[in-house]
Order: structure tokens, then sequence, then C-alpha cells
């Protein structure tokens, strides 16, 4: 096996070159202890298998930024046998900066010449020849985005490794040549990786190198006040200078222009993009599309996926065994929990499919350091960064979005502390699983002032957010690294599908992977916990009381009818119930008629018997329907009354009991904690379980409604619990996206508790207030909404901890 | 006077449009090599191209590619309007 690394700057096209050598089949992973994705393919030529390793996207090899870092000892420690730089055909000057240090590792190159297209259109001529030469390597033309040069490459490869290295290329560096040397000499490290390289970092001050080869900074300091005293020269400016010099040279020599000065494209797109009036406008226009297209779109095909996940859930539970009247098995009971749980996550994959695309999008045209400079004021005096935009307005900048997606927009943010800060704020924003709950309550206690409170709910999370990220990066984070805002604003470009599928795929992948397998984990426990110990004797013996009742009451409707053999046996009943219940479960999903006459044939065909009474058309049959109906609706009433009942004997109930002495302070009972608690695995969950405790076996009556009659709540508490769902932890799938983005389970940890403690002191103290000051709900909120909001621009007009590197250090 | 105020111009104060050349930077460590990496070489070119809407960061060309600095960074590069 041929170890190949992919090396190129920033908007090199590097990744379009490595979706080109690669197809389909890549490897996602991370560099080791760090978040930077480690994209690697093996890819077979002429016999020989070649691992090509994407390495992230470098200007130089400083020890600046994480990316930097990563390649740089991805290079040093792995075998590399032949490197692939990625270069733009139209930018060459500044690419050649990154290809010099290429080459100082005195290990095999080809230079991929890419999009040699734009290069043609711009009239930029490239003597290749002339290139190889002065570089002594290979080089290839290629356009990632058309599939050229896929065979020229795979060949250089291939040559390259075969051949040894002749003459390794040399930059003169003057005056710091004798001390080069010098160092070369003091290095005694034997590695694959030429002495001058090493040398040449040392004197950088790279401290991986430092270490590498065993020198201290104290020699190298030494060196640098020697060159400054003997020579009137700074290392590091040399080396640069040198370096652009050289790059200049071989411009020169190799590349003519005849189009200089011409306005090109991206130009005059950001004329208009980045227009002072009208940026803001594009900047709302694109964020609305986005948030149209994935999810108000999303949730539209949610429609044509739900009817798959919903007859999924049919199949499992034709599979299991089958109810006995009011007794489910518990292995039923599980089944149909774990398969809920699963269809509330696959449910969200349209909309994260469309999301990741979008994002994969935005990315490639080069929109996304756009929205960073016309924002990134705004953000950064609360501690974030211009590239927070976009992940906060995933997490739901409108109505609702979700935080998975949002967090793993992160990714990209260049300053540490500020990504972090991301990270940890993105959950605060609307998740779209709280927008049930939060109706459900404004329909129990607000049905008339409903739109008012969703602009207040909608609009607080922003602050909310904007405060905890200052509140964190200038406490727990003060000291996180902080990077230098400098950002290249690419050309445009127009991404290719193959790369956007390919990347909404890799993402949506990684989604279910990592996400799915711990929520179901979670699932499990959570059933555990809601289902036992279950219902007490003397509770159950009532509830059967009451079934035998029913069945009795059926029986003796039965026997008046000319039917009655049929079910004059109890299985037979039972039987005839699942029947029942089964058949209009899937008649719901029938939509056109010929679908409905065709589960009627099945049905008839499995139950040739019984089904006839499940559609009945003689009257003796359209009694025992009649009966059975009521009795459906019974086995309904019943199973949920001791659904009811189980949640309060349960171990979370007791939990939710515990809790009350702390909880009660907000005017939460131990429903409410329960509820929240069971809403950790999803938030859908909540505003079910809420439901199931109140549900009082009154069929036809809404949860609302039986909310709103119980009495036990004002409309005080439940801004209370409107204010804890606001703050509230994120869900799950959340902590387990912040684990893996911030690679670190004290931060997922954090994230799960701060907002819980936070949560529970709002709501307590707006609720003690808003109680003793005798407030309506109404006014609490509108209370609550000022103080942030007020907060949040008071924060903004105080000066936050200026950076290390500002003038006068 | 008038050279003096020229040479102690900051990268910041360029106005739009305005041309210059680098004169120094004072920064030093990473952040030097960063600023040196991306081509704010003494002697190289700068346009200044424009604000933020909000006025803050800029966007610069430097090294033939556009570039954008928050102006507390901008600060740290002397430049000398040509």
């Amino acid at each position: 096996m041929i170890n190949v690394a992919l090396a190129g700057q920033p908007n090199s096209g590097k990744s379009t070159i490595f979706n080109m050598l690669s197809g389909v089949n890549q490897h996602v992973a991370n560099y080791p202890g760090v978040t930077v994705d480690k994209k690697s393919a093996i890819v077979k030529h002429c016999g020989e298998s070649y691992q090509i390793v994407d390495l992230p996207g470098t200007y130089s090899f400083s020890m600046f930024s994480l990316e930097e870092r990563v390649a740089k000892s991805f290079l040093l420690d792995e075998d590399t046998d032949v490197i692939v730089n990625v270069v733009d055909a139209s930018n060459l000057r500044r690419n050649l900066y990154l290809t010099f240090q290429l080459l100082e590792l005195g290990k095999p190159v080809v230079m991929v010449l890419n999009m040699m297209d734009i290069a043609t259109r711009r009239k930029i001529a490239i003597d290749i020849d002339m290139l190889a030469q002065m570089l002594n390597v290979q080089v290839v033309e290629s356009v990632g985005s058309q599939q050229l040069g896929k065979a020229e490459i795979l060949a250089a490869i291939e040559r390259a490794s075969q051949q040894a290295m002749t003459k390794p290329f040399k930059i003169n560096y003057g005056e710091l040549e004798t001390y080069i040397a010098q160092l070369e000499q003091q290095i005694t490290l034997e590695s694959t990786i030429a002495r001058r390289w090493l040398a040449i970092k040392a004197l950088e001050y790279d401290d991986l190198i430092l270490k590498k080869v065993g020198l201290t900074t104290e020699s190298i300091r030494d060196i640098s006040a020697t060159i400054h005293a003997r020579h009137d020269i700074d290392v590091d400016q040399s080396f640069a200078r040198q370096r652009y010099d050289s790059a200049d040279l071989v411009y020169h020599k190799c590349v003519a222009e005849k189009q200089l000065g011409k306005v090109n494209l991206t130009t005059k797109i950001d004329r208009l993009v980045l227009n002072r009036w009208l940026a803001f406008p594009i900047l709302g226009l694109v964020i609305y599309l986005i948030y149209q297209l994935s999810i108000i779109g999303g949730y539209k095909l949610t429609n044509y996926t739900w009817p798959l996940f919903a007859s999924l859930k049919n199949v499992v539970i034709d599979m299991v065994p089958e109810a006995q009247f009011i007794d489910v098995p518990p292995i039923t009971d599980f089944a149909i929990w774990m398969v809920n749980s699963a269809i509330a996550l696959l449910n969200y994959l349209p909309i994260f499919f469309i999301l990741f695309a979008l994002i994969a999008i935005l990315e490639d045209v080069g929109y996304m350091p756009r929205m960073a400079f016309i924002l990134d004021r705004v953000f950064r005096r609360y501690g974030l960064h211009g590239q927070s935009t976009l992940p906060l307005v995933l997490g739901g900048a409108f109505v609702g979005g979700c935080a998975v997606p949002g967090i793993m927009a992160t990714k990209g943010i260049a300053d540490e502390r500020a990504r972090l800060a991301t990270i940890l704020t993105v959950p605060y924003m609307n998740c779209l699983a709280k927008v049930p709950f939060y109706t459900l309550l404004l329909g129990a206690f607000f049905p008339n002032q409903m739109g008012q409170m969703m602009f207040y709910i909608s609009t607080v999370t922003l602050f909310i957010a904007l405060i905890v990220a200052r509140f964190l990066t200038s406490t727990v984070l003060a000291n996180h690294e902080t990077a230098l805002f400098i950002m290249e604003l690419p050309p445009y470009h127009l991404p290719t599908i193959k790369g956007v599928l390919l990347r909404a795929f890799q993402r949506v992948y990684l989604y279910i992977k990592k996400v799915v397998t711990v929520v179901m984990a979670v699932a499990v426990v959570l059933f555990v916990l809601l289902q036992y110990p279950g219902v007490p004797e003397d509770e159950m013996a009532g509830f059967r009381g009451e079934a035998d009742k029913a069945l009795a009451d059926f029986d003796r409707k039965a026997k008046k009818t000319g039917v009655y053999s049929l079910v004059d046996e109890q299985a037979e009943v039972f039987a005839l119930i699942n029947l029942y219940d089964g058949y209009k479960a899937k008649r719901m999903l029938a939509g056109s008629k010929k679908a409905v006459a065709a589960l009627d044939r099945s049905f008839l065909a499995a139950n040739p018997e019984l089904f006839p009474l499940v559609r009945p058309e003689s009257t003796d049959a359209k009694k025992i329907n009649k009966a059975v109906r009521k009795l459906s609706k019974v086995n309904k009433r019943l199973q949920m009354a001791m659904k009811s009942e189980k949640i309060a004997n349960s171990f979370l109930g007791m939990f939710g009991r515990a809790l009350e002495p702390i909880t009660r302070f907000s005017g939460f009972d131990w429903r409410v904690n329960v509820a929240f608690l069971s809403s950790f695995a999803a938030r859908e969950s909540a505003v079910a379980t809420l439901g199931s405790i109140y549900e009082n076996g009154q069929a036809g009556q809404r949860a609302e409604e039986s909310i709103a009659r119980d009495g036990a709540y004002t409309p005080l508490h439940a801004v209370a619990m409107l204010l804890f769902m606001i703050l509230s932890p994120p869900c799950i799938a959340t902590m387990v996206v912040v684990k893996l983005q911030s690679n670190s389970y004290k931060w997922m940890l954090f994230a799960t508790f701060f907002p819980i403690t936070l949560g529970i002191i709002i709501s307590s103290l707006f609720f003690t207030l808003a109680s003793s000051l005798g407030w309506s709900g109404i006014q609490m909120m509108q209370f609550f909404y000022i103080c942030v909001a007020a907060l949040a621009l008071a924060l903004a007009f105080i000066k936050i901890k200026p950076s290390a590197w500002q003038v006068g250090e | 006077m008038n050279q003096n105020a020229k040479a102690s111009l900051l990268l910041s104060d360029l106005q739009q449009d305005q041309r210059g050349t680098i004169k120094m930077c004072v920064a030093s460590g990473v952040l030097k090599q960063k600023l040196l990496n991306m081509g704010f070489i003494p002697g190289a070119e700068v346009l200044m191209i424009r604000n933020a809407p909000l006025r803050d960061p800029i966007e610069i060309g430097i090294q033939n590619y556009l570039l954008t600095v928050r102006r507390s960074e901008a600060k740290l590069i002397r430049v000398e309007v040509l």
C-alpha cells in the first residue's frame, strides 16, 4: 500500500480533487484527539493500492490554527510516500507559498494544477514544463469540478512513488542558510523527513518540531538574537519574504496573464452581496430560504416519509405477541416504545438531509465567510464570531430549528473560544420539537393570546443565547484560545452536485450512526424507568373488574345475534378486538379507494370468519361491530388509565416526586417533573407524557382541555413551565453532538446541567415574583421578555475583554 | 510633518479604494507568523476594498486575494499610502 497525502491551501478545490480520486467510498473519521475531519479512501490503480488522505486546507505550516497543526503532525508522523499538492491554477503565486514548504519536506510531490478552466477563461497561460523543471516535480493539469485529470493524477502518483528523489528543491534563504545548515547538523533524528525542513521549522519556533528533534526554545532564541545582531534581519519575516519572492520569481517565469486588472465576476457579485444597504436584506433572504426549504419543506416531506415509518411500525406490531384485551405483554409494549422512539428521530432525516445539502452548497459557493463578514460585529460583542450566524439560525432563529445540525455546523469556526461558546449556546435556540409543547400549554392557558406569546417565545431565545454566550466567554471560557479574525473571501464557485450530495449523505450517516444509536440505548433505560414497578395490585383489580364488566356486556349483546358462535370464546373476542384495531390502523394509511379494497381483500383472506364482523354487511354483523367498537373504546380508556397509573408509580414518577421540594418554587409538581425528565430522550415525549398523565379517560377530550380543566395549574404555572422549557437542557441527541464537536464529556455535562440550573432559577424567580405581585400570565411573560432584551442590549455596550494582541501589548 | 503622518497610517485608517504598501507589523509570536503567512510582508501592496455593512471588519485585497480583517487587527499593520 502506498500512502498519499493530499495537501493544499483552502479554496484550492482540494476536496473536489479528493472526491474525484476516491469516488463515493470515503472513510470519514477524526484526527486523533481533535474534531478535524479526516477523510481517506483507498484507490486501486494498475494493481497497486493507494491510501489517499485528505489533509485539512492550510495556508502554511505554522502553529497558528488547529488545521495547520493537524496537517503538519500528520506529515511528520505518518509514513507518507507521495504528497499531492493541489493548487489553484488561477492563483498560482499565492499557492506556491505552501508548495515550497511541501517540497522542502524532501518527499516526492505531484503538483495538481486545479481549476484550469477558470485559469483558461481568465486568459492565464501557464508554462507547465517550465514549472515542472523549476520545481523539479511532476505537474498535472485538472478540472476537479468536471472530473478531468483523474487518470493523469494517478499515473503521476504511480511514477512519483517509484522514482527516487533526485535533487530536492531548495529555496535560497540568503543569510539564514548558514544557520539552517548549523541546525541541520545538530538534528540527529532519523526520519523520512528532510533535516533541512526540520531545521527551518525549528528556526520558526515550531513547538511541535522542537519537541520532535529535542531542541529548546532558548537555543533558538539565542540563534535568532545572533542573526538579528549580525544581519539586522527578523527571522520570521525573512522566511516569509523569501518564500513570497521565490513565488514571484516562479510566477513571472511560468505564467503570462493577459487580462490583468479586469473586473471579475466575484468583484461584481460582492458589490451587491456586501453592499452597505443590500447586505442585510440579501442575508435575510438567504436565511429565510434555507429555513423555508429545509424546515418547512422538510417538514412537508415528512408527510410522505411518515407512512413509511408507520407501516414499519405495523410490521413490528404484527410480529410481536398480541394483546389479550387489557393485558398487553411487556415485550409488545417494549417493541412499540422502541419503534416509536426510533421513528421520532428518523422523522427528522428529510429535514436534516435538505439542511446539510444547503449548507454544503453555501460552503461551496463561498457565501459562508461573507455571512461572517457581515455579522461579525454583532456577534463579537457577545464573544461569538461572525461564523456563529449559521449554527444559531439552524438551531432555530424563527419558530423552530434543530440544535443537532446547528452544532454540527460549528465545525468551521476558526476561533476556538467562539466555537465552544456557539456549541454551548445553540441549544438555547428554538428547538422544533419544543413547539408542540408550547402550543399545548398556550392552547390550554392562553388560547386568545397565542400569537403574542409565540412571538415572545420565538424572539426571546436569541437574546438568551447571546446573553449566555457573553456570560460563558467571560467566565468559564475566558481563558480559551481565541483566534485572530483573518478570513479569506474566496472567489464564487458553482458547487458540484456530486460534492454536495456526498457531504449531505456523510453528515446524515454520521447522525444515524452516532446519535440514533445512543438515543435508542437511552430509550431502553427510559422504558424501564417509566414501566416499573408497575400498577399496584389493588388498582389493577379495579381495572380488571371494569374490563370484565365490559366483556360480559359484549357477551350479552352478542348472544342476541345469529353469529354468536364466532365469538363465544374469550380468545375469539380478544382476536376480534385486535383485528378491529389492526384494521383501523392500516386503513388510516390506505389513501385511495383501490388501496382500501386491496386491504379488505387481504384481511378477508387472512381472517375469513372474523373479518365480516369488522366490515359488517348483515344486520347481525353490524350489531356485533357496534359492540366491538364499544369494547375497543373501553379498552383504550383502560389502557390510558393504566398507563397514567403506571407512570405515577414508576421510578421516574418517584424521582419526579423527590424533586418536588426543589421545583415547587417554580410551581412544578411531580407530573411536570416527569414530563421534563422524559423529554431528555426526545423533546416530543414531553407532550406525550404530559398528555398521558392527564388522560382522564374521557374520550374526545383533547390534552389542552384536560390540562386546563384539571385545576391544579394557573396561567402563572404555565408561564413558569414555558420559561423552563425555553431554557431547558438539550435533548440526548444534542448532547451526543456536543460531545462529538467539543470532544469532551466535561462540556457535554456542562451543556446539560447549566441550562437545568438556569431554568430552575429563572422560572422559580419569576414564578415567585409573579405570584407575590399578583401578575397575570401575560404580564409575567412580558416582564421576563423586557428583562432579557434589556440585558442583552446592555451587554452589547459593555466592552468585552480585549484580545491579547490588542495594540500596546 | 506630512511625511510623518503618512508613515504612521494604520491599515484600519485607509479609505475605501485607497492603496498602500505595508511598512511593518506590530505583532509577535504565532500572530506575527500568521500575518506574514497571509502575505503581510513589508513592501507588499494592499487595497482597501470596503468596510463591512456595520463598518467592522474590513475587506482588503493583498497578494491577489480578498481578506477580511477586524479593525482591531488591522491596527497592528502600518502602511504607507500610494
